[in-house]
């Protein structure tokens, strides 16, 4: 697009460095139009304080006008003034033209298609190209590829109407190719046909404000995504993409320590799509990159974001190289930190030029902080859960049976183990089972001297306690109790773990039992052996004694030189105590015969009238110092029994009641029939016998020793052998006595069976 | 009195036929025999009559042998007890001895070991000079 040569405007000068020539009055004219121009498009634009300046500056041009058209009329007349005014007029040329070309705003006036008529400098300045260039080409033509047709619409909108200037923002291109967004002011001027109206065109360079509005989304969105998410792992890619999308670059990556920080690997990615960069990518998660080197390094060591421009194989090892190939040239790592410590890094690349400023890499800098706390929360949370679902698995899978109890005692929680093993649903176990197995848990934590279940558990006792399940069985169950603390350190609740011990019980019942069995059969043997090491030390005491007489005796008779009174005395005393171990040997055989049921008795018919005559005629013969009173029933029935042990009885009783009985005692024998037996008594007027020897005068060797019974001589097995007889007769035997009066024995024997009448069984009864 | 010189043996036994086969053997080694059938009776004649020694069986009514030494050696520890017991099962001899008993003659006995322990606690008798020959 030219400009049209038939138009005014045309004849301004193609300076790049002015819009005037030299003061002609021809240029003047056009001049002055174009101050007019001017003033009008300012008048309407007026929107910041160097337009209101440029509304002064019209305002001053048209005063001027108004001077040079005098000048005119007088110019002949007045040469010398004009020539002065000519000076004046190019020193306000000059003015003017340093004000434009120094102000901030890029401006130019465009044709209705939007070809550029006039630039000023800051519009070449930011566009990146020359007036002659700009000259040479369109608004439409230096606007961003996809907003040029809403533009070059808009142009030829406000040329069809008579008011239509309009503003808005848009994206200019450099002329290197990079675009950076303006907001552009289109301002018709003068009244002229729409074919020729041309139009003011302001720019303002509003990047920086893009830039900071940029960044505030980026990290409103980086947080967005992190408060919508539980896990890193779900937030990353929401990050990523927005880091990268949002401020334009072309791959954005997560890198994390690993090996003690020796290594980076790539953990998360977002790249715009494009197959060059999934190349890259693919190629960066296969990498393990050294922290000793490239921008990674230097970021992760210095804990500052740090940005390289020129991307090569050399200044990054292994990674610049698959950069270089997917064309990306820019990058930017920032440390991802959290407390403090680097623990990976926020990598950004992209192409071509970049503008990293100090707004973007803050962001940067805050996003990674905040990322890397996000991080660490999530970690924390996943590694929570993870033990969280361990604990679960365990509970809900433990071969026992485990409890979760409330401090006040109610069942929380069973596992599956515990139900099956009580038989019990959870709901019955709650509210029926449960009361009575904590009542059955305290009692028997009492016995075990362990604290109740409520009263705070501390050390790991077990408890074993019985109880019953609900399909009716009873079980042995093993409790151990564990409280769980509240963060104040006060239980909270409780872990009861049971288990059925049951099996292991009852086999240890079993062997407690055959254990406690054996014991007493030890006991037993124990006692058996004390019993007969006492009877050997008993016996053998008996036989020395008896045999210390019959020794010394035969030893004094043997040294001879004795009178014949003392030999005759020495023989007796011989011959008694030989008897004596005659006796005793005889009486132990009878009872080792007894005992061991080897000894028979001979049944017969037996009077026991006759037998006691006979027996007391015997001791009568044989003692004069007691006297004998016989009382017998002669109305006593036959007794059956074995005679010759009957007479050892009752001779072995009178024997003793003469030998306890003092001289002129009395010793009575009677006789009567009681309930089926015959009841024999023997009392003497004798010694008598101490009460608490009374229960043991039917025990071998238990001779009563008191006062003067010391010297009777017997074997002391007599009345143990008189119970034996008697017991095996079927009677019974008992003795009555007081010290001092006397002592009275009683035996029973049966009466023949035919001479037992009704009456008399039922006497005995 | 045949030899040697003469001490008072106190003989306390129940058992009649070993008091007088005691008495028989000491008197007529030249010895004063007192005697006592019961454990008391020991004690009260050993305190009144201080005999040289005692004799003393253990199996005795009212008050045994053992009882009777520790009582009367609480009084007089000097009083030499020789216990005479047909208690001779093992450990018997080592009971009587940790009770005080100078020395402990089994029953039945040879009658030369009656005067031979006299002598050998007391020095009185015939064995006195033969002492140093063993």
């Amino acid at each position: 697009m030219s400009p049209d040569p038939g138009q005014p405007s045309a004849a301004a000068p193609s300076s790049t460095k002015g819009l005037v020539r030299p003061a002609t009055p021809y240029a003047i004219a056009g001049l002055v139009a174009l101050y007019g121009l001017g003033a009008a498009g300012l008048s309407l634009a007026g929107r910041s304080g160097l337009l209101v300046a440029l509304v002064l500056l019209a305002g001053l041009a048209v005063l001027l006008a108004a001077v040079v058209a005098v000048a005119v009329r007088d110019a002949r007349s007045m040469a010398a003034t004009v020539e002065r005014d000519s000076k004046d007029l190019r020193d306000s040329e000059a003015w003017l033209r340093a004000a434009l070309d120094h102000t901030d705003v890029g401006m130019g006036i465009v044709d209705t298609r939007g070809a550029w008529l006039h630039v000023n400098s800051r519009l070449e300045a930011m566009l990146g190209r020359s007036a002659a260039d700009l000259l040479a080409t369109s608004l439409p033509a230096v606007t961003a590829e996809s907003q040029s047709g809403v533009v070059s619409d808009s142009l030829a909108k406000s040329a069809a109407s008579t008011d239509g200037g309009w503003t808005t923002e848009t994206l200019q291109v450099r002329a290197d190719g990079s675009a950076f967004p303006v907001s552009i002011s289109v301002t018709p001027l003068g009244e002229r046909p729409a074919s020729a109206r041309t139009f003011l065109v302001q720019e303002m360079d509003i990047s920086a404000a893009k830039r900071a509005e940029t960044v505030r989304d980026v990290m409103v969105a980086v947080r967005h995504a992190i408060a919508t998410s539980a896990t890193w792992e779900q937030a990353a890619p929401a990050v990523l993409s927005s880091v990268g999308s949002k401020l334009g670059w072309d791959v954005a990556q997560l890198w994390s320590e690993e090996d003690d920080g020796k290594m980076l690997r790539l953990r998360h990615s977002w790249q715009a799509d494009e197959p060059r960069l999934s190349e890259f990518d693919r190629a960066a998660h296969s990498l393990a990159l050294p922290t000793t080197g490239g921008l990674m390094g230097r970021a992760l060591r210095s804990g500052v974001a740090a940005v390289n421009e020129e991307v090569s194989a050399t200044s990054e090892s292994l990674i610049g190289d698959a950069a270089r190939r997917a064309g990306l040239t820019v990058e930017v790592a920032c440390p991802v930190t959290f407390g403090g410590s680097v623990t990976g890094l926020l990598v950004l690349f992209g192409r071509g030029r970049r503008d990293v400023d100090g707004d973007v890499m803050t962001m940067l800098t805050v996003a990674g902080s905040e990322i890397g706390q996000f991080i660490h929360r999530s970690e924390t949370t996943v590694a929570l859960q993870r033990s969280e679902a361990d604990h679960r698995a365990i509970f809900e899978r433990a071969p026992i049976g485990i409890a979760r109890v409330s401090a006040e005692g109610e069942l929380l929680e069973g596992n599956a183990a515990l139900l099956k093993m009580l038989a019990h649903d959870l709901e019955t176990l709650r509210t029926q089972a449960w009361p009575e197995l904590l009542r059955a848990y305290d009692l028997a934590a009492g016995r075990a001297n362990l604290a109740p279940l409520l009263a705070g558990i501390s050390d790991g006792g077990t408890v074993q306690l019985r109880a019953a399940t609900g399909d009716g069985r009873w079980l042995w169950l093993q409790m151990s109790a564990a409280s769980i603390p509240d963060l104040q350190g006060k239980p909270e609740h409780v872990l009861l773990m049971i288990e059925d011990v049951t099996a292991v019980r009852e086999t240890q019942d079993k062997l407690g039992e055959s254990l406690s069995a054996q014991q007493r059969a030890n006991a037993d043997l124990e006692k058996l052996d004390r019993t007969k090491t006492e009877f050997l030390s008993i016996v053998s005491h008996e036989f020395r004694t008896a045999l210390t007489g019959i020794q010394g005796f035969s030893e004094l008779i043997r040294d001879g030189g004795l009178e014949q009174d003392e030999l005759r005395a020495y023989g007796g005393y011989i011959f008694n105590d030989a008897d004596r171990v005659n006796r005793l040997i005889g009486d132990m055989l009878d009872l080792d015969r007894m005992e061991s049921g080897r000894m028979s008795i001979r049944m017969a018919d037996v009077d026991i009238n006759e037998v006691l005559s006979d027996t007391v005629a015997r001791a009568a013969t044989g003692s004069s110092m007691v006297e004998f009173k016989p009382d017998l029933d002669p109305r006593l029935p036959i007794v059956t029994g074995d005679r010759d042990r009957l007479i050892q009885v009752v001779s072995n009783l009178v024997n003793n009641a003469v030998k306890y009985s003092p001289e002129g005692g009395t010793v009575t024998i009677s006789s009567r029939a009681e309930g089926g037996y015959a009841l024999v008594t023997v009392a003497d007027t004798g010694l008598g016998i101490p009460p608490d020897e009374i229960a043991h005068v039917f025990e071998r060797f238990r001779r009563v020793r008191s006062g003067a019974a010391q010297s009777i001589a017997g074997t002391g097995l007599g009345l143990t052998i008189v119970k034996q007889i008697v017991e095996m007769h079927g009677g019974k035997i008992w003795v009555e006595s007081a010290v001092g009066h006397g002592s009275a024995f009683h035996f029973t024997i049966p009466l023949a069976p035919e001479a037992v009448t009704p009456a008399m069984q039922l006497r005995h009864a | 009195m045949p030899d040697g010189k003469s001490v008072t043996v106190l003989v306390a036994d129940d058992n009649e036929v070993a008091q007088r086969l005691c008495r028989r053997v000491l008197e007529k080694a030249g010895h004063r025999v007192l005697t006592a059938s019961d454990g008391q009776e020991a004690v009260n004649i050993a305190l009144a009559d201080a005999p040289d020694m005692i004799l003393m069986d253990v199996a005795m009514p009212l008050m045994d042998g053992l009882e009777a030494m520790k009582q009367i050696k609480d009084k007089r520890p000097s009083m030499v007890v020789v216990i005479a017991s047909a208690h001779s099962m093992a450990g018997d001899r080592e009971r009587f001895l940790a009770a005080g008993a100078n020395d402990v003659l089994s029953k039945p006995f040879r009658l030369n070991d009656l005067t031979d322990m006299v002598a050998k606690l007391v020095g009185g008798g015939l064995p006195a000079q033969r002492a140093p020959d063993k």
